[in-house]
């Protein structure tokens, strides 16, 4: 039996990220569709998916023959050095150092770089269409794989974690379908700043076991962890803003 | 070809997001490894350490960046 305490970080750190990520690729994917219609559009995002699946499934046998404390090691430093890069770059933005996403803006942008792609390549719109859904399926897709395979390969939470980002997915495409427009509304600073919050306590964590530390009060100690990134990055955000004003 | 390169690049920039942090977390890794590895050190001290480090590394990076006005 699974611990709560175990679990619901994993599944939920897996679902935020991977609504911060779907938001993004449906951005691209809804840009595609409306410039050259839903075909491209579909077949370049299963496209990705496909070549998504393939990495997973040749990544999964591969990471079932490396040693637990090897596995948490490596995981754990690729979650700090991702978790905290998120984290880092949620704080400036809450901060006003860097811009906040606009997805309204991404699509414009997307749109238009579209076009001109096809002219400057002299292919058919379409195949760009699908190459750029593609690709943005792809690119964004992979972040969602690292994080569930992160989450999850430490303690056998990859079904969980899986089933955390699948949920993130349906919830977006559902979503989308209803308002068919770019997701502008999502919070998405925020959702970031909680998911770097828990990558980088996973890290914190993962790191620890790989080098041998047994954490007081185990799994629960992640919440502490969670806590004081959290407030590191509250920290970071405010300090931000001060020397933003005090050097502008 | 130009796809396999945004691949890559993109992977990489999952993890090297600012190469100063990127060092320093690996600095602080390495550094808790070897202490409690070589040095006897109390794994509990190492684990505190690693965790006080990673979060003054993260409030020195967003300072930093914030005097600096970059990304």
């Amino acid at each position: 039996m699974m611990a709560l305490s175990t679990a619901a970080p994993a599944v939920g750190a897996a679902f935020l990220a991977s609504i911060v990520e779907v938001v993004e690729a449906f951005t691209i994917v809804l840009a595609v569709a409306t410039l050259r219609g839903w075909r491209p559009a579909a077949v370049g995002a299963a496209g990705g998916l496909a070549v998504l699946a393939g990495i997973v499934l040749l990544l999964g046998p591969v990471l079932n023959r490396i040693p637990i404390t090897s596995l948490q090691l490596a995981i754990g430093i690729l979650l700090l050095l991702f978790g905290m890069g998120w984290l880092r770059k949620a704080s400036l933005r809450a901060g006003g150092v860097i811009p906040l996403h606009d997805e309204n803006a991404i699509f414009a942008a997307e749109a238009a770089a579209l076009v001109e792609q096809a002219s400057r390549q002299r292919r058919s719109l379409s195949w760009a269409a699908g190459i750029t859904a593609l690709k943005a399926v792809l690119l964004e897709g992979l972040e969602v794989v690292f994080i569930v395979i992160a989450v999850g390969a430490g303690r056998g939470l990859l079904v969980p974690a899986s089933l955390g980002a699948l949920a993130a997915c349906v919830l977006v495409l559902a979503i989308g379908v209803v308002v068919h427009r770019p997701l502008s509304r999502v919070p998405e600073n925020n959702l970031k700043f909680g998911v770097g919050v828990m990558l980088s306590a996973f890290g914190v964590f993962w790191t620890g076991e790989g080098l041998g530390i047994a954490w007081p009060g185990q799994d629960l100690a992640l919440l502490l962890f969670a806590a004081l990134f959290l407030g590191a990055g509250l920290i970071g955000a405010s300090l931000a803003r001060k020397l933003r004003v005090e050097f502008a | 070809m130009t796809m396999l390169k945004e691949l890559a690049a993109e992977l990489i920039g999952m993890f090297i997001g600012e190469k100063r942090l990127t060092i320093s977390i690996l600095a602080i890794v390495a550094a808790v490894g070897s202490l409690v590895d070589f040095t006897g050190l109390d794994p509990l001290l190492g684990g505190a350490a690693l965790l006080l480090g990673c979060l003054i590394l993260l409030i020195d990076s967003v300072c930093r960046s914030a005097r600096a006005g970059a990304s």
